[in-house]
């Protein structure tokens, strides 16, 4: 019973603070957060800006370790992890889609998509990217490097290359942050859309209630803390 | 990661990097140039050596020696299957032109020549070309002899006329254009003239010099391998009786003496080269550091995606090992081309003649350093990588990961010991290499602290003073963070070692072109038999000579002490024991005196002590040379009658002071009965040496005089190539501190772009921007030409005063053209490197924001 619960957890996080150094003193970003993500699950962190979602997306990815408190992936804590440690589950586990979309910018829109299935040494890496470009209407634009193209480009390519590696877990900070509405809603479409088609359990950080209401469960921050939760 | 897709992903990821690195690799192609230039010219001569070995040695095998060589030996030689054998007489005389030349009835022009009698048959390989062009044999005989070019200039003689050797006139057939095993390298005493051996019997001069070589030139049967001319000389050797004073050579060995000498003088330079090298890893240790700058964003995100630290660490270094090659292939190709480019304008430093090729092995080397000191300059910035957070995805202002002390303490060690290794490798002495790595981290370690003295000093000079222009450059060299402290310690370095150099040998040329002291002798006079003293001295007197002076001389050869044979003291031909061996080996020159020159004090023991038994007294360095203290007993052999002396006192002499002076001087009537001859000095008026000469010439022909002045003159015009070499190669050192200074400059192009887009915006012309820069840099190479010029000189005194022991003098003009010269090289450099910067137009940065 326990163990069908902790396989169906992908994210479990238990009593997770995190205080940042400012201005010479210690600053609570996040406190005593409890959350649990299930698999499969679409999840939405909302909250005014400040309010520690981003700190709180860090922890999950292991990007950033709690001051106190305990994350648990797929049931094994990971917080004290390794840095290699940390990279290798990013690697096998988690996608990421960026506010500032943070493609590589000496790599080609293509060599971006391949990267994560590069680094997993999966042989089919250049028919797949062919294929996640299709899907995010770029295929003729494999070849343009970043600067290239426009920022709704830039952030579909982003969103290719995180599904790529088929993640269990896809992380999504602000993706259409830098985008105009149209632009915006267009890349949010296809997230949706991709999602669904890979069943990736996605944990979405947004300040648009608009966005949010795509989602199974809205979490909404405020001040470090979960200020209450809701399902659709 | 599998291997394939780390690989594609380094190409990637070093795409745009390119332009940004030329700096990086042209700090590395200098040093490297400089090494294989270096290195490639050195294993061209030695390989040259090699190759014409049988030509150096005009024969097979062959046996020297101070005396003749015995019968016994000859024997042998003759007993070799198929062996040819032929006599080689060298000496040193000086010849003149018959008095009736002028008609006036004074004595013909004379000049010290080296003399070389020749047997029938020499030389056994390579040939002595002539003009006009005939076979040496139908050029000689015994009244006509071939002449080196310089004497018949320097006398003011041609083919045709006669000249005088020894008692005896000889007609000049022709003059000699090359000569097989004639090694020109330094100081040579004269022009060659060679003659036959029945014409060297005429000349009256055997059996009369002190300083004659004999030589016995063998040629095996044709086709003989290595290995039995190797065995041939074994079986000569064994004839020896006295090996200790015989030399026997053989052609497989090629001129083991001079590749000796060669090799030391490649070590020195391939240490001024390696020099450049490591000033270029600063730079390169300052273009990974910006390189990697600017690549934090990268790397946050190919960690976010979960690449693992090491293997971005991998990546980053795999690129630079790259890139190093790159920049190592540049520098070896230039080197070779500048080693090739080498025998055509410095033809008469090199003691052979070589066609330089290119040098693969050198090559290699070059680029093998090249790539070391990148990786070990390197590793230190490229370690950085690993505090790149992740999470700097998300948020920009991220702390740096901390990482473990030790590791950086360990890759500060590693760059230690790998300037140690490179240092130990290119002069090929582990204790040569830790001197050199000391002096050069402790060097770099001054100039750095006094580099950031001065900028800190320069922060707090109140700015009101001085136009725009001035506060600006001020603020600039002060500004934290502005990259250019290692720009001023590499440029520094650099015109430390230049400079340096330049100061030790003008004030080694000063010294030695300087007129002779008041009391010191300025010529020589060997070989004066005893009953020919007093015409030499009334020639000398006639001249005005000051303060003559004259000992006889008796040669003998050190045959045991302390009863140990000579032969089991003298150690291995290596090159360590180069001076004790020949302390052991050398003709002895005694001398009796029965009070001390004034400028010897006994150390040790008292003179003349002992009532019982035949004393000498020895030189301190030449007593610590041959092992021997005061109660030591020592025998020679004078002309085959042993000699047994107690030393009975240890002396100091003051060599520098040219006078007669002995290494060891024997108790008075101990030497009555042995052959003997005088040597002379006398201080003679410049204007009055040659006429003594020719006097003397004329007079007493096998007496020969060593001038001194000539002497000198000969030497400093040596010291002056050597010197040209030295700073040359020191050059690249300027050189790659300048690399390094550009290179800084342009890894901060943006901001730059920045800075000049703000001014233009507010009114400067670009002129006047350039001007703004153009002040920065002149005081970036102001505080590393005044750091440098002043280390250089630190240095220069230290090896003038105490290296030398010569008297130091200031020389402050050249002080000034250093720093003058550094500050303008910096400027020139400085806006060369930011000409894409002051190009910028200001709407196109200012639109651009903060981004």
């Amino acid at each position: 019973m326990r163990e069908t619960a902790a396989n169906s957890l992908v994210l479990s996080l238990k009593g997770v603070g995190r205080r940042l150094p400012s201005g010479g003193r210690m600053l609570a970003i996040l406190n005593a957060i409890d959350l649990d993500v299930r698999r499969g699950e679409f999840v939405a962190v909302l909250g005014p800006s400040g309010s520690g979602k981003s700190t709180l997306l860090a922890l999950m990815a292991g990007l950033d370790r709690p001051s106190s408190g305990e994350v648990l992936f797929e049931g094994e804590r990971i917080d004290a992890w390794s840095e290699d440690r940390l990279a290798l589950l990013r690697r096998h586990k988690i996608g990421f889609v960026f506010q500032a979309f943070q493609l590589l910018g000496n790599l080609t829109a293509r060599e971006n998509v391949m990267l994560p299935m590069e680094l997993l040494g999966l042989s089919q890496a250049r028919r797949r990217a062919e294929e996640l470009l299709g899907a995010v209407g770029l295929s003729e634009r494999g070849h343009h490097y970043p600067s290239q193209l426009s920022g709704g480009e830039q952030q579909r390519v982003a969103l290719a290359r995180a599904f790529s590696p088929r993640p269990a877990l896809l992380l999504a900070d602000e993706p259409t942050g830098n985008l105009d509405g149209a632009t915006g809603r267009v890349v949010l479409d296809l997230l949706v859309k991709m999602r669904a088609e890979e069943g990736a359990t996605l944990v979405l950080v947004t300040h648009d209630p608009a966005v949010a209401e795509l989602a199974d469960r809205r979490i909404h921050l405020l001040d470090g803390r979960i200020e209450r939760e809701e399902a659709t | 990661m599998r291997a394939r897709s780390w690989f594609a992903l380094a190409a990637r990821e070093s795409r745009g990097s390119a332009g940004r690195l030329v700096f990086f690799a042209a700090c590395l192609s200098v040093g490297v140039a400089a090494v294989v230039a270096v290195a490639g010219l050195s294993q061209a001569l030695d390989r040259g050596i090699q190759a014409q070995a049988r030509q150096l040695l005009a024969a097979d095998l062959a046996v020297s020696s101070r005396r003749p060589i015995a019968d016994v030996v000859i024997a042998a030689i003759d007993g070799l299957p198929g062996a040819l054998r032929t006599t080689v007489i060298e000496l040193p005389s000086v010849v003149s032109l018959p008095e009736d030349a002028n008609g006036s009835g004074a004595p013909g022009p004379s000049l010290l020549c080296e003399l070389k009698a020749v047997g029938p048959g020499y030389p056994f390989y390579g040939s002595v070309v002539t003009e006009p062009a005939r076979p040496l044999a139908a050029l000689l005989d015994d009244d006509r002899v071939v002449v080196g070019p310089e004497l018949l200039v320097r006398l003011g003689a041609s083919v045709g006329d006669h000249l005088r050797i020894g008692t005896t006139s000889y007609e000049i057939a022709g003059n000699i254009t090359s000569e097989p095993d004639r090694l020109e390298i330094g100081v040579t005493l004269g022009p060659r003239v060679l003659l036959s051996m029945a014409g060297l019997e005429r000349s009256g001069l055997m059996g009369l010099g002190s300083r004659v070589w004999h030589r016995g030139l063998v040629r095996l049967a044709d086709g003989s391998t290595p290995a039995q001319v190797e065995a041939a000389a074994e079986e000569v050797r064994k004839a020896v009786a006295d090996p200790e004073f015989v030399n026997i050579e053989t052609y497989t060995e090629a001129q083991p003496a001079l590749r000796t000498a060669l090799s030391r003088v490649e070590r020195f330079l391939g240490m001024v080269a390696l020099l450049s090298l490591l000033i270029g890893g600063i730079g390169v240790a300052q273009a990974v550091r910006a390189w990697l700058a600017g690549r934090l964003d990268a790397i946050a995100v190919l960690r976010a995606l979960g690449v693992r630290p090491r293997e971005i660490f991998l990546l980053y270094l795999a690129q630079t090992v790259v890139l190093a090659l790159v920049g190592s292939v540049l520098g070896a190709v230039a080197g070779a081309l500048a080693a090739m480019a080498v025998p055509g304008f410095l033809e008469n430093l090199l003691p052979v003649r070589v066609e330089v090729g290119w040098q693969p092995a050198a090559m290699a080397r070059g680029i093998a350093l090249g790539i070391g000191v990148a990786v070990i300059f390197g590793l230190r910035p490229l370690f950085d990588v690993l505090k790149v957070p992740p999470v700097r995805v998300l948020r920009r202002d991220a702390d740096p990961l901390p990482v473990g002390k030790a590791v950086a303490t360990t890759l500060s060690v590693v760059l230690a010991v790998g300037v140690l290794a490179t240092a130990t490798l290119q002069s090929g002495s582990l204790v040569r290499g830790a001197l050199f790595a000391v002096g050069l981290i402790v060097a770099t370690a001054v100039l750095a602290l006094g580099a950031w003295i001065v900028v800190r000093l320069v922060g707090r000079v109140p700015r009101e003073f001085g136009g725009v222009a001035l506060r600006h450059g001020l603020a600039a060299l002060a500004r934290p963070g502005s990259g250019t402290l290692g720009a001023v310690v590499a440029l520094g370095l650099g015109v430390l070692t230049v400079l340096g150099m330049y100061v030790i040998q003008d004030r080694l040329s000063a010294q030695l072109e300087a007129e002779l002291p008041d009391d010191a002798p300025t010529v020589f006079l060997i070989d004066i038999q005893p009953d020919q003293w007093e015409g030499v001295r009334s020639t000398l007197v006639e001249f005005d000579a000051e303060t003559v002076d004259s000992v006889e001389v008796v040669i003998a050869r050190l045959q045991s002490i302390n009863g140990v044979p000579v032969a089991e003291l003298v150690p291995e031909q290596d090159e360590e024991s180069r001076d004790r061996r020949w302390v052991l080996t050398r003709e002895q020159r005694l001398t009796s005196m029965a009070t001390l020159p004034e400028d010897n004090i006994i150390i040790d023991g008292a003179l003349w002590s002992d009532k019982s038994r035949p004393e000498v007294s020895v030189e301190r360095d030449f007593a610590t040379d041959l092992g021997v203290a005061v109660g030591d007993s020592v025998v020679f052999n004078v002309q085959g009658v042993p000699l047994e002396l107690l030393v009975s006192s240890i002396r100091t002499v003051e060599w520098e002071r040219f006078s007669i002076n002995f290494f060891l001087v024997v108790e008075p009537g101990v030497l009555d009965e042995a052959p003997r001859y005088r040597i002379a000095t006398a201080r003679l008026a410049a204007a009055a040496e040659l006429p003594v000469q020719n006097q003397l010439a004329a007079s007493h022909p096998n007496v020969t005089m060593l001038r001194i002045r000539d002497l000198l003159e000969k030497i400093v015009t040596v010291l002056e190539q050597v010197g040209f070499g030295v700073r040359f190669l020191g050059a690249f050192t300027v050189l790659a501190g300048i690399a390094i200074l550009a290179g800084a400059i342009s890894a901060g192009a943006v901001r730059r772009g920045r800075q000049v887009a703000l001014y233009k915006t507010l009114g400067m012309t670009r002129a006047q921007v350039a001007s703004v820069f153009a002040v920065e840099y002149a005081l970036i190479g102001l505080v590393a030409g005044l750091l440098g010029t002043v280390g250089g000189m630190v240095l220069a005194i230290a090896v003038i005063r105490f290296g030398f022991e010569i008297a130091w003098a200031w020389s402050p003009t050249v002080y000034a053209a250093s720093v003058a010269a550094t500050v303008g090289l910096s400027v020139v450099a400085g806006l060369a490197a930011s000409t894409r910067a002051l190009a910028v137009r200001p709407l196109a940065v200012l639109r651009q924001g903060d981004g």
